[in-house]
């Protein structure tokens, strides 16, 4: 193992990749450290959805931002992503849910977003097997440019392109301990050896808690099981995904033609459970046959649990510790760490390497809990 | 269609000489099953309108339609899966009917525990039922007894622990999963198919036995997914459960005991058995059913593999190769042989998915198989309250997997405090499951068993 580098990232996720191979395409000596294998957390159990309709600036600036990052992105890596625009559409409720859309419509606008806002009737033409009746629904929003892609592929292909740009990735290493002085980051210290370094990024999903007590520092984040289901191959019938920020669904259909989609469960609860709930799969399988009657007729193939590492206002925490120079957060994504990823990895590198900082890494950063009043992200599902 | 009682749809499609079930997803191949027990999934069709039906194991019932589907089918619109759900809560569940777990479920019903097994094929027995040879081993497990024989006795004595309202059996039922119980007990989601309708169970028990076998080793050789190319015990369905010949003329690779006891069922079906191929430098099954073989002329070639299947929609003929000290192929020794079906026995894999969920220690040890769970003497695994037992514990045969079912049965009864003699019964089984391991043949799980206890001790440390 190497005796030292410029920058240590805890964690193999999208984050920790994506960081990585940022930090070596501008030259940095970067080392990553993963105590399982690359997206073994919740990067590889994500719903994989790239959505841009977002209720925070901070939030619609990363996916925005970072939607023109993944447009190019498979070129830039030199590996496919599968990367898929087949938009997202928002279901409206209630009149209180529209208020709240036209009022995001208007902010997403601002920032440059194609998206528009549906009656009842325009839902069908995007997604022709929804029930608008059954969904409840007397409009929705809809972005064509929203998707998904491969989270797999994604961390692969950015993990690969840094290791080319000489990113040393050490997987199955964990790191037991962190070194500092009084004031700064000095080292840190693994199950396999330690290093030296001045710069500690902390992108350990869930864990990132038990990473950051390591250096005394407390983080608000709560880890929270959730769930998803995948079901047979079907003929493709809609390309969009479809969200309900009310009843907390998500599904959309998969280019290979299986349903995948989430829902909180509702035994949901925090701590550090894998094992699926049948009443998870019960909820997700009414509330989809509510929504799209047709698919009752299909089978579940697979159900599996992932984590969001959830903080108080669902929006991530990012950039430097005030009182430890060096202490990076990069954590806290509360469900949408992998379709801002891009963009946050570009700002850290952009932080790291040239002290640029911007209104969003202001805005993330963890100081922002001290105040009284925090902005919510309304916007969240699953 | 015809077919005869009893029949699954995808043995009367063989019978009149069908072979090609699907299409490959991605480059439009014909398929046709490979394991015939419902877990190879290359049987799939479309059964009265409703798509991705394992036709292995689907049974045949009158007036049914079944079609060739499409690569991804569009939505069925028959009408099913629209029943509410059972609840059903027991002392014990044990997942699968085959040796291992009918032993487990009938010692835990004796003593006295309320007993669900659950199996996913029509029958009970598991690959007994096409087992048509006796047993070796201990007098004590039914030495000398045919397979299907035992499967009888096994069924017997669970109807009569059935009337005394101990155990109940669920056929052509899959447990698709576990999941978080309350207050330490299991809970797990079973589909029940009736005719090819379905309902969920939601079952609760205190304990589980999981002896859900294992599945047959596919080999890497070009063509290997050519109708006619079949896994040893899908010849066997075939043959002995359905009596449907399989094909005319077989090469048979592997000559363990299933490939040599198989091959010997084929002569006895009238089915010419061009040869045994065998990688390793040895027979490695019993020499009496090689002798059997050899008596009929049929030649076990050691030292030789297979590396090509070829045939248009199905296999017309195979290349065989030598191989030397090393185990790769000498040039010049190819030689094609004409064959309409090629019959892998090239060892199987420990069914664990049900363990994976649970979050049990699993490790790879290669003389069990692959992974399997750690397990203790009471074949209980790192997550209290779950128990395994028989191939899915680690391949090994028959005859142990019944003793290693009787173990875990008293064991998990055991833990719930039933005890009728029970800690005596489990000196005798040990006893008799060292019996059973201590000849030459049992060398290779006695080494599985020995790693698994070693792993287990490193775990605890």
């Amino acid at each position: 193992m190497k005796s030292k580098a410029d920058v240590v990232i805890i964690g193999g996720g999208i984050s920790g990749c994506g960081l990585a191979y940022n930090l070596a395409r501008r030259g940095v000596d970067v080392l990553v450290f993963e105590k399982n294998y690359l997206t073994s957390g919740a990067t590889g159990a994500c719903g994989a959805g790239i959505r841009q309709q977002w209720s925070t600036y901070e939030n619609a600036e990363l996916a925005i931002a970072s939607v023109k990052i993944f447009e190019k992105l498979s070129n830039e890596l030199g590996e496919d992503i599968e990367f898929r625009q087949g938009g997202y559409l928002v279901a409206i409720h209630d009149r209180k849910e529209m208020k709240q859309a036209i009022k995001n419509v208007e902010m997403q606008r601002t920032l440059g977003l194609q998206v528009e806002i549906l009656d009842s009737e325009g839902i069908n033409d995007i997604v022709p097997i929804l029930d608008v009746k059954g969904m409840k629904a007397i409009g929705a929003t809809f972005c064509p440019t929203d998707g998904h892609a491969n989270p797999f592929k994604t961390t692969f292909a950015y993990a690969n392109a840094a290791k080319r740009f000489g990113a040393n990735i050490y997987t199955h290493t964990k790191v037991t301990s962190i070194k500092k002085d009084k004031k700064r980051i000095t080292g840190v210290i693994t199950d396999k050896g330690s290093v030296k370094t001045e710069i500690v990024v902390n992108a350990a999903g869930i864990w990132s808690k038990d990473i950051a007590e390591i250096v005394g520092v407390n983080t608000p984040n709560i880890p929270i099981r959730k769930e998803i289901i995948a079901t047979e191959r079907f003929k493709p019938m809609f390309e969009a995904m479809v969200i309900s920020f009310k009843d907390g669904i998500y599904f959309s259909q998969q280019k290979e033609g299986q349903i995948i989609g989430g829902i909180p469960s509702p035994e949901q609860k925090p701590g550090y459970k894998t094992i699926p709930t049948i009443s998870f799969m019960q909820h997700m399988a009414s509330t989809l046959i509510r929504y799209a009657p047709v698919l009752k007729h299909i089978n579940l193939l697979r159900h599996w649990t992932g984590f969001y590492d959830v903080t108080p206002d669902s929006r991530p925490i990012l950039g430097e510790t005030k009182n430890l120079k060096g202490f990076i957060h990069c954590h806290g994504f509360s469900g949408h760490g992998f379709m801002i990823s891009p963009m946050v990895s570009k700002l850290l590198s952009d932080f790291i390497v040239d002290g640029k900082t911007s209104e969003v890494l202001n805005n993330l950063n963890i100081d922002r809990f001290k105040d009284k009043k925090i902005e919510h992200e309304m916007s969240t599902v699953g | 269609m015809d077919g005869l009682k009893g029949d699954s749809i995808a043995s009367a499609l063989h019978a009149q000489g069908i072979k090609t079930l699907t299409k490959s997803l991605r480059y439009d191949l014909p398929r046709g099953f490979f394991c015939g027990i419902g877990k190879c999934s290359s049987c799939l069709m479309r059964v009265n309108g409703i798509p991705n039906i394992r036709t292995c194991i689907a049974p045949l019932l009158e007036g049914v339609k079944v079609e060739i589907q499409d690569k991804l089918p569009d939505i069925p619109d028959a009408k099913f899966q629209s029943k509410p759900k059972k609840i059903v809560s027991v002392d014990i569940l044990v997942v699968g009917a085959g040796p291992a777990g009918l032993s487990a479920a009938i010692e835990a019903a004796k003593q006295g525990t309320k007993v669900l097994i659950a199996d996913e094929n029509l029958q009970i027995g598991g690959q007994l039922i096409k087992q048509t040879h006796k047993f070796f081993g201990s007098k004590y497990e039914k030495a000398g007894t045919r397979g299907i024989q035992i499967a009888v006795d096994l069924e017997k004595e669970l109807k009569e622990l059935e009337k005394s309202g101990n155990i109940d059996l669920m056929l052509n039922s899959t447990v698709i999963g576990c999941y978080e119980g309350k207050k330490g007990k299991h809970k797990f989601a079973i589909i029940k198919r009736k005719n090819y309708d379905s309902i969920l169970y939601e079952v609760e028990s205190r304990t589980v036995v999981i002896a859900t076998g294992a599945m047959e080793n596919m080999l890497l050789f070009t063509g290997n997914d050519l109708p006619g190319v079949y896994g040893a015990g899908a010849v066997q369905t075939l043959m002995n459960v359905f009596g449907v010949k399989p094909g005319n003329k077989v090469i048979m690779v592997g000559a363990g005991n299933v490939g040599l006891i198989v091959s010997y069922q084929l002569l006895q079906a009238g089915i010419i058995v061009d040869r045994v191929v065998e990688a390793a430098p040895i027979i490695g099954g019993y020499h009496v059913h090689a002798a059997k073989l050899r008596r009929y002329g049929v030649p076990i070639l050691t030292s030789h593999s297979i590396i090509e299947a070829y045939g248009k929609d199905k296999v017309e003929g195979v290349v065989i190769v030598k191989l030397d000290k090393n185990w790769q192929p000498i040039k010049g020794s190819k030689e094609k042989v004409a064959c309409d079906t090629v019959c892998l026995a090239v060892g199987l894999t420990p069914s664990t998915r049900l363990l994976y969920q649970f979050g049990v220690n699993m490790e790879f040890v290669p003389e069990a198989g692959g992974f399997v769970a750690l397990h203790d003497d009471s074949m209980q695994t790192t997550v209290k309250g779950v128990f395994v037992a028989g191939d899915s514990s680690g391949i090994e045969e028959a005859s142990t997997a019944m003793v290693e079912g009787k173990i875990a049965g008293v064991s998990a009864s055991l833990l719930l405090g039933f005890n009728k003699n029970a800690k005596d019964l489990k000196k005798q089984y040990k006893k008799e499951l060292d019996r059973l391991r201590a000849g030459p043949f049992g060398e290779k799980p006695r080494i599985a068993k020995r790693k698994i206890d070693k792993l287990l001790e490193k775990k605890n440390a």
